[in-house]
């Protein structure tokens, strides 16, 4: 299996660069073609949405800085790389953008049942950037991993119910289901680069899931604001 | 009728001085708003502040309230914005 393996994914740090730039330009595509509809409708769902996005592309461009640190410096594991100021950094940020983007996704979807109160935002910010930095200090990515589970599973038990509730013809393609995938494959990103490395035909699969899911999304975006 | 959101009760504020040839006194426009008098100065700050309508007052006709070239854009691109926030449940 390890041999196929070498022989079908010889580069496994280009397939991530070419991966994490699909979704960087499908991510940073959603943050700007939006960014004329939140400008005229000051719509606040829809902020959090294009920040999310925003955040999401971030994390993707620190998770490939980092693969590219860990291969090319050498480094085993991001333990041993958080032993250099680049890696307390980089890592910092990728924790930081990766969480905020998936409780930004979160907050566009429930921002009504709370009224848009003006301080939970900064309040998220504040307790992300507190999670991170202890994690780092730790040295344990478990913390922030617990997090992400945590809000996995609400937004699971969230786009669930939401999703009964529909209609069976809204059913196909519905957004709920979609952002359940999206965190799936992110849990999975996640855990890859911080526990441990997945083998190189698992990582594929998630690369390929995950690019299929932000391409659907994008479709959603462009087929809505095609017009504006 | 179901409670108006924010987005329909600005699209209904913008609509009434569009069909009134894009100016409007402030009390028929708080009438035909359905809005009681604070939610409508609320509203009407807002707007102001989001520059899609503007108030303006001559010796004539006294306080206006007219629409701007954004809020004609708002009204324009209303449905589009509705269809994205509902594709998103946002």
């Amino acid at each position: 299996m390890a041999l196929i393996e070498r022989i079908l994914f010889p580069n496994t740090f280009g397939m991530e660069l070419i991966y994490s730039f699909v979704i960087i330009f499908c991510s940073l595509i959603i943050y700007f073609s939006t960014k004329e509809m939140y400008k005229i409708s000051k719509y606040p769902g829809i902020k959090y949405f294009r920040f999310s996005f925003l955040f999401f592309a971030l994390a993707y461009f620190f998770k490939s800085f980092i693969s590219f640190m860990l291969v090319f410096l050498g480094f085993h594991g991001v333990l041993e790389f958080i032993s250099v100021f680049l890696g307390v950094v980089t890592l910092f940020i990728f924790m930081y953008a990766s969480t905020m983007a998936i409780f930004y996704l979160l907050y566009s979807v429930v921002w009504k049942k709370f009224g848009d109160k003006k301080y939970i935002i900064p309040v998220l910010h504040v307790f992300v950037l507190v999670i991170s930095a202890g994690s780092l200090f730790l040295r344990s990515a478990w913390t922030i991993i617990i997090i992400q589970i945590l809000l996995f599973t609400f937004i699971a038990v969230y786009n669930y119910t939401s999703y009964r509730k529909l209609s069976p013809k809204k059913k196909t393609g519905s957004i709920h289901l979609i952002y359940l995938f999206l965190f799936l494959f992110w849990m999975l990103n996640l855990s890859d680069i911080l526990v441990s490395g997945f083998s190189p035909f698992f990582e594929f699969l998630i690369s390929l899931a995950s690019i299929g899911v932000f391409l659907t999304i994008l479709y959603k975006v462009t087929r809505n604001v095609g017009s504006l | 009728m179901g409670k108006r959101d924010k987005l329909e009760i600005i699209r209904d504020i913008l609509k009434i001085i569009k069909n009134n040839h894009g100016h409007i006194k402030t009390t028929p426009l708080l009438r035909k708003s359905n809005l009681s008098s604070k939610r409508f100065a609320d509203y009407k700050s807002d707007l102001i502040g989001r520059e899609l309508i503007f108030e303006t007052e001559d010796k004539n006709n006294g306080k206006q309230i007219l629409i701007t070239f954004k809020g004609m854009e708002f009204l324009e691109k209303y449905r589009t914005i509705i269809n994205f926030v509902n594709e998103f449940d946002l």
